[in-house]
């Protein structure tokens, strides 16, 4: 406890120390209002305020874009930020501390559904109000929220359990091709399926199945790899799912059914955006779930020592299989929701690229870390676009800046760190200067 | 039977490329049990440099009077090419993998894998968009011996990767430099307690294995003459599975793996479907891991891996 | 602490007061290019880049676009796509939303104009496809537009003309399995040799893997199989490698290709192994005469090598927006209205007299061209041979 103290004092000293002094007694309930009030002002006074600071249009990702191709406009557009979302949020999330404080403390005693509801709600608010106001915020948002869905699950295997995974590209394949063919068969009038088979008003009620459908495919394929690779210890599931990678890749590829080379398209449009937010919740919950359940940490003391684990009854073979068709069955259903959000698959769409980009959002967010994985997902999916204006460039300055915190921090920026829900909810107090 | 013959001699050629750049993921993952994902693009850094110094040295031949032959300037730019893709093979383990000795595996193959996004891109800047085709040094000679067709190049590729590959066994074997790799590769924890140096050797196996991918790379594109920046992912990638299915660390594993790769590829394809090449392939290559978990070379180890 | 504040924020008033207020809303119209700059396919992207610049250029030299007699200036937006689907979603959504294009031209692969033209048709904002042959880029879709022809066309073109040329009986193919425009040429070749020569006269139908280097095992059964001529639809930097082991294999027939041969790489990557073979095209370089030439002579002028393709269907692709532009008589400055004006505009475009070849859409917005036979020449140049028009 005291030398907690004495960290955060000496955190208060340090650079960012006032910024963090300052916000030490706001919980989280206090900035998503401030949030929440920054999207609507944005909403608001958007226009008015890109005309006063001679902005063409509204910044679209935090004027980052616009900062990159006009360096001329770069004061108009840090102006921007700040008059919308920088003082709205810091003031606001002070002024409300107090309140917001006072109800966080109150919900924290009921059951735990209703405080995760009221800021889910709030959250779904901030993206639906934030993403109203340009349909490439919209894309953008889905397929992140998408990436963290792949990346928790590739999470699951290279971070929680400590082997190397080649294979969530074919595991996506598998669950893209599995739902947009029940999809597309059922509901849309295709060159590849013919007519619709079912009314279109049923669609809605069959994408989750389908959804799920794609998921369970996307396991039995994993099974097939898991079978030889988890008998013995050691990197062949590295090689094992890369060869299943190929040959997933090689049999959509010769699959003619479902389009060949030329993949399937026009997939009913049904990801849009309360969809994509209720299955990335759903899977960060199961997930986060499953990590703290007694299966999770007999994965975690698998990948520590799997001896160890074993001499404490931890059936290993069990645990790995369990833990990689579990994350097979998410990055199956994301695999799903990215069809149906781009509305186009095709083989060459699940190749190498795909598993380094997967890799990278895994290891820049950090290992066996939930928190990680969405900060991994959310950053490289914003870099890539905030980097656009860079061209060429970007695919210079994205690696790069990936080895730095490697160096820095070998295990990703939030490594390690477990998902408290409760722990995030809770009232904030200003911590005592005193020691 | 002469079909068969060659199919077997083209094989070979396309087998001898795997084995050069696995080798270099092998001594990698022998040495320090890391994956080395840069390393196909090292390769198409290696093409790159041969075919700047074989330009050069064409243009060299030409002003002056000094008449170099042409076989003479292929052997030469393997030579310095393989030369100078040894310091970008070190300058990748500064890098990528040093700072990370102590960090978890993965990461390192993370960086290595960024570096490889590097290499390309950095190409692709510096170069443009347009590929590039490598000079033809040596005039192509058909040979049709009983209905089987051979050239001088594939005679040359497989004979030169086999050198190169005995020679790097011989290294390995006799040399004092070798005896220190084969030490740390048995126990990287203790053996640099003993005095060995563990960075110079960390070094001198990617210098190696950088210089064999470059010399793969120069006689891939006598080969196939055309580069582009990325050229090495596909092969890097599929030599990386003969790597490992060699076993750890084995030379002999790497070499054997790679060829069996090629072999698998081009008679698959050959004889069952050249459509269904990468299934049928791959699929076999699961078999036999599913029966030789620990690839050709490899023990069972038991070692505690970081992370 | 407060003095860099102040500092922070004096800057920035005083970029604020500098900052150029007044370009923004001025009259421009801006025309949106998602071309593959990074990827698989640089060159593609390269070459889409150029021909816009060159567009752009004659633009600004012209004093602006006159559209019903009043001048807008004209701005190109190039977005990458990475040559990946969803990236190229994400650009066409941007230049949509964003960057307010009034027409979008590109991408350029099929498997990136599908789901960018998904968005271009959903949000109302005209697309050419300059190079895609997949029918779903277009298909249903009255807001994309494709500039080539497609591939049902071109292989019974290829497929007669062998017959007619040769009278050859047995012909083997070559193609990229995971690749859609070579494969769906491949198909549709074989079929039209089939119906021309009897079932099984195609006597080697061989595939590979977009990457592969080494053809060998593929060519050893087609030299087996007997072919009298090899076609392969594939793209130049194959070509080079597939007509070198083919010569290196001891096969001495023509070889035959398609559209996606016709860039000046060809020749330069595959050298005097590639002279005397033949491939269907666009138009042909070394015999072009009038806009065609002028075309080539300035890019080469300007970047050195002669264009590919893509290039040139860029080019007429960004002319017939132009064009479409210009023929709308007025632009309303309502984006969405004007939009819709485009479209309508590209769908009546009848005889666009284009580099590539003249072309009048049909309603499902594929264009009506001719194709023309192309010879490699002993010098390496493509030289006119043959026509065949639909």
């Amino acid at each position: 406890m005291l030398n907690d103290k004495a960290a955060s004092a000496a955190r208060a000293n340090s650079r960012f120390g006032w910024l963090r002094a300052y916000a030490a007694d706001v919980p989280l309930l206090a900035w998503l209002l401030g949030v929440l009030v920054a999207v609507l002002l944005e909403q608001a006074m958007g226009e008015v305020l890109t005309d006063l600071v001679g902005l063409p249009k509204i910044p679209v990702l935090f004027g980052c874009m616009i900062m990159l191709k006009e360096p001329t406009l770069i004061p108009s557009a840090l102006v921007y930020v700040a008059m919308i979302y920088g003082v709205p949020i810091i003031l606001l999330g002070k002024l409300l501390a107090r309140p917001a404080n006072w109800i966080a403390a109150r919900m924290i005693t009921w059951p735990i559904v209703i405080p995760v509801i009221v800021h889910l709600v709030l959250l779904y608010g901030i993206m639906h109000i934030w993403s109203d106001l340009s349909l490439y915020r919209m894309l953008t948002l889905r397929l992140t929220l998408i990436a963290i869905m792949l990346t928790l699950s590739l999470n699951l295997i290279n971070g929680y359990m400590g082997e190397f995974s080649c294979s969530h590209p074919g595991f996506m394949a598998l669950g893209a091709y599995t739902a947009s063919a029940v999809m597309v068969l059922f509901f849309v009038n295709d060159r590849l399926f013919g007519e619709a088979l079912l009314p279109e008003m049923l669609g809605p009620f069959m994408f989750p199945l389908a959804l799920v459908l794609g998921g369970i495919v996307a396991a039995l394929g994993a099974l097939l790899i898991a079978i030889p690779s988890f008998k013995t210890r050691g990197d062949y599931l590295a090689i094992i799912s890369l060869a299943f990678l190929f040959i997933v890749k090689s049999l959509f590829e010769n699959l003619q059914f479902l389009g060949g080379a030329r993949g399937i398209k026009g997939q009913p449009d049904y990801a849009d955006l309360p969809t994509v937010f209720c299955w990335t919740v759903l899977c960060v919950w199961i997930i986060n779930n499953f990590v703290r359940s007694t299966l999770g940490k007999a994965l975690n003391a698998v990948r520590d020592d799997e001896m160890a684990a074993e001499a404490m009854t931890v059936n290993t073979r069990f645990t790995k299989m369990v833990a990689f068709l579990f994350a097979a069955f998410w990055a199956g259903i994301a695999g799903g929701l990215f069809a149906h959000t781009v509305r186009f698959i095709n083989p060459g769409t699940f190749d190498l690229k795909r598993l380094a980009e997967l890799l990278a959002m895994v290891y820049f967010g950090g290992l066996n870390s939930v928190y990680g994985s969405i900060v991994g997902a959310v950053s490289i999916n914003m870099l890539g676009e905030m980097l656009r204006p860079l061209a060429l460039y970007k695919w210079i300055v994205i690696p790069l800046l990936l080895i730095l915190v490697m160096i820095y921090r070998p295990t990703g920026l939030v490594a390690f760190k477990e998902f408290d829900v409760r722990k995030l909810m809770q009232p904030k107090r200003k911590p005592k200067n005193e020691v | 039977m002469q079909l068969f013959f060659q199919h077997l001699i083209n094989a070979l050629q396309w087998g001898s490329f795997y084995a050069l750049i696995a080798l270099g993921y092998s001594m990698v993952y022998g040495i320090l049990m890391l994956f080395n994902f840069a390393h196909g693009d090292i390769f198409m850094v290696g093409a790159y440099i041969g075919f700047g110094v074989a330009t050069a040295l064409a243009a060299l031949a030409a002003l002056s009077a000094l008449a170099l032959p042409n076989w003479l300037i292929l052997v030469l730019t393997i030579l310095i090419a393989m030369y100078l893709t040894s310091f970008v093979g070190m300058l990748v383990e500064r890098i990528g993998y040093r700072p990370l000795r102590e960090a978890p595996r993965a990461s390192a193959a993370i960086t290595g894998l960024m570096i490889g996004i590097i290499l390309e891109t950095g190409n692709l800047a510096i170069l443009g968009a347009q590929r590039i085709r490598f000079p033809s040094l040596i005039k192509t000679q058909v040979y049709d011996i009983g209905g089987v067709v051979v050239t001088n190049k594939k005679i040359m590729i497989v004979v030169v990767s086999l050198v190169l590959m005995l020679a790097l066994n011989e290294f390995i074997k006799r040399t004092r430099w070798g005896m220190a790799m084969r030490a740390m590769a048995f126990d990287y924890v203790v053996i640099p307690l003993m005095g060995v140096p563990l960075n110079t050797i960390a070094s001198l196996t990617f210098a190696l294995g950088s210089a064999l991918a470059a010399a793969a790379g120069i006689l891939f594109a006598v080969a196939y003459p055309v580069l582009d920046p990325y050229i090495g992912i596909t092969y890097g990638w599929k030599a990386f599975v003969a790597a490992i299915l060699g076993g750890r660390g084995s030379v002999k594993g790497a070499c054997l793996a790679g060829f069996l790769l090629g072999f698998i590829e081009i008679f698959v394809g050959a004889y069952l479907s050249s459509s269904l090449r990468d299934l049928i392939a791959y699929s076999i290559i699961l078999l036999i891991l599913v029966f030789r978990p620990h690839g050709f070379f490899g023990e069972p180890h038991s070692a505690k891996l970081r992370l | 602490m407060r003095k860099g504040l102040l500092f922070v924020i004096a800057i920035l008033v005083l970029g604020l007061a500098l900052s150029p207020c007044v370009w923004a809303k001025s009259k421009t119209i801006k025309v949106g290019i998602n071309a593959p700059i990074t990827g698989d396919i640089p060159k593609v992207g390269e070459g889409s880049k150029y021909a816009a610049e060159m567009w752009l250029e004659d633009i600004q030299a012209a004093g602006g676009l006159d559209v019903g007699g009043v001048k807008y200036m004209v701005d190109v937006v190039v977005e990458d796509n990475e040559s990946k689907p969803e990236s190229a979603a994400k650009a066409a959504t941007k230049l949509i939303t964003e960057d307010e294009v009034l027409a979008i031209v590109g991408p350029q692969a099929s498997s990136q104009a599908i789901p960018a033209g998904e968005m271009a048709n959903n949000y109302g904002t005209p697309m050419i496809s300059p190079w895609s042959t997949n029918p779903d880029t277009t298909k249903d879709r009255p807001f994309v537009f494709r500039g080539c022809f497609l591939d049902p066309f071109q292989g019974p073109v290829v497929a007669n003309f062998i017959k007619d040329e040769f009278g050859f009986k047995k012909a083997a193919v070559l193609y990229d399995i995971a690749s859609d425009y070579p494969k769906g040429l491949a198909e549709v070749f074989k079929e039209a040799w089939e119906k021309l020569n009897g079932p099984g006269s195609v006597v080697a139908f061989e595939s590979f893997t977009t990457k592969d280097a080494d053809f060998s095992s593929q060519l050893t059964n087609i030299i087996n199989s007997g072919a009298e001529v090899l076609f392969t639809p594939q793209y130049y930097n194959e070509v080079a490698l597939i007509v070198q082991q083919a010569h290196e294999l001891g096969f001495k027939a023509p070889i035959v290709g398609s559209d996606s041969w016709g860039s000046a790489e060809t020749v330069k990557l595959c050298g005097e192994d590639c002279y005397g073979l033949f491939f269907s095209t666009h138009y042909a370089a070394a015999g072009a005469t009038g806009a065609t030439k002028e075309f080539i002579t300035r890019y080469e002028k300007k970047y050195g090598y002669t264009p590919d393709d893509v290039g040139a269907l860029t080019w007429d692709a960004l002319r017939i927006v132009q064009t479409a532009i210009e023929n709308t008589g007025k632009l309303t400055g309502n984006l969405e209205k004007d939009r819709m004006a485009v479209k309508d505009a590209l769908a009546k475009i009848k005889e666009f007299d284009g580099i590539t070849g003249k072309m009048t859409f049909t309603p499902d917005g594929d264009p009506i061209k001719c194709a023309v036979i192309v010879r490699i020449s002993e010098k390496g140049e493509f030289e006119f041979y043959k026509s065949a028009c639909p």
